[in-house]
């Protein structure tokens, strides 16, 4: 069969597209499948996070997928981050650095994305120049998504991250995707409470909710986050399901997707031009704690 | 007169990045070991670079489910950390206060979001 796909922008309107392709192969098996990218003008680097969890589940569908017609500035920068280099093209050398390589794992790979998180982004000398705080807070951000889809996912099938540097604005963006239960159907599971997608995404970044049952708490990484990025100035954007959560300003808005996810992406749009300092208005004291 | 126990996180855990669930879990058992001894334990954050609420939720949060807030009052005590780091672990410990004395705090939480969306919010 042959889908086509449009441009992928770093938005609404690119997750639309994506869970539109989705959607047209998710009963693929034993096919091959020519994704038609000769419309897609634009592709955001960091969105190959949840392209390749689409098509890496049309692989596990025992599907065969070829990319065709891509155009050549697409087809350079998804060679430059190895995204192609899944679907049998070499990769090339990323000159500039701009970069976060596409990579997928398992969910016990936490020290295996630590080490990517450390090596492709937080060590290399193209990294914009962010101050100290500012840093720690973005390196404990993502290690936040990370754990967020180890925990809450039930995924076997992996999880995927991919970014990408703009020098000139000063952004930086990274995406995680991950195949697993979503965040409405995991809400309905444990929590017996039956939410539309996008209203689901909303609850789960609520600090006092969470899903987890058992002897470890939880309810705070989304929270963090968020809180993260609107101090930062940056943006963030949920995808789960059907539903389509934004923060940027401080404001949330919420779609429903014109069809659903096979799973969450989270993605982070930071400002690296930040100056805030990121110390704390008032001590804590460490015999105060328990 | 008792002794401290010192465990270092990063001796633990064997990195500067403690991020993982599982890495937590690591210093929950040796946590849990101590304080059901009856001894006092000193965690020590010294080289430890970047935490996350998983983790501290798998090695801190969960004490709370298996042991009173005063027994763990007196017997844990944590040296070593960054300020920005004690505030992390302020909100981890109250989450997981909360998490553990209220058992309708799924109830209320569903009560709360049937609201909102009963007045329209």
């Amino acid at each position: 069969m042959k889908v086509t796909l449009p441009e992928i922008r770093h938005d609404y309107s690119g997750f639309n597209g994506l869970v539109r392709l989705a959607a047209e192969t998710k009963d693929c098996f034993l096919e091959d499948i020519d994704v038609d990218m000769a419309a897609t003008t634009w592709f955001d680097a960091d969105m190959c996070a949840a392209f390749g969890a689409i098509l890496h589940r049309l692989g596990e569908g025992l599907n065969t997928v070829n990319l065709i017609n891509l155009r050549p500035g697409v087809e350079k920068i998804l060679s430059k981050n190895g995204f192609l280099s899944h679907y049998g093209r070499e990769r090339i050398p990323d000159r500039w650095g701009t970069t976060i390589p596409y990579q997928r794992f398992d969910v016990k790979d936490d020290r295996y994305f630590a080490d990517y998180i450390e090596n492709e982004l937080i060590h290399r000398s193209e990294m914009p120049a962010m101050s100290a705080g500012l840093l720690k807070k973005f390196r404990e951000s993502i290690f936040e998504i990370f754990s967020n889809a180890v925990l809450h996912s039930r995924t076997e099938q992996g999880i995927f991250s991919c970014g990408q540097f703009f020098p000139v604005r000063h952004r930086l963006d990274f995406s995680v995707a991950d195949l697993g239960i979503g965040m409405r159907q995991n809400i309905q599971d444990n929590i017996g409470l039956n939410l539309s997608p996008e209203d689901a995404i909303d609850w789960a970044t609520q600090g006092r909710n969470t899903t987890k049952r058992g002897r470890v708490p939880g309810g705070l990484g989304l929270k963090l986050l968020s809180e993260f990025i609107d101090r930062n100035g940056g943006c963030i954007q949920i995808v789960s399901d059907a539903g389509y959560w934004r923060r940027e300003n401080k404001r949330t808005i919420t779609a429903p997707l014109s069809q659903p996810f096979p799973g969450t992406v989270v993605t982070v749009e930071i400002n690296t031009a930040d100056t805030n300092s990121y110390k704390l208005a008032s001590e804590i004291s460490g015999t105060d704690i328990f | 007169m008792q002794k401290d126990i010192t465990i270092s996180i990063f001796e633990v855990v064997g990195s500067p990045l403690c991020v993982a669930s599982s890495d937590g879990q690591k210093v929950y058992e040796r946590l849990a070991k101590v304080i059901k001894e009856g001894a006092n334990v000193i965690l020590s954050f010294y080289n430890v670079s970047t935490l996350t609420s998983a983790f501290l939720n798998a090695a801190i949060g969960q004490l709370y489910g298996e042991f009173s807030e005063e027994q763990i009052r007196s017997s844990l005590k944590v040296k070593d950390i960054q300020p920005d780091d004690l505030a992390l672990l302020k909100r981890v410990v109250e989450t997981a206060k909360q998490y553990f004395k209220d058992p309708q705090r799924f109830d209320q939480a569903v009560q709360d979001t049937l609201g909102d969306e009963d007045s329209g919010l």
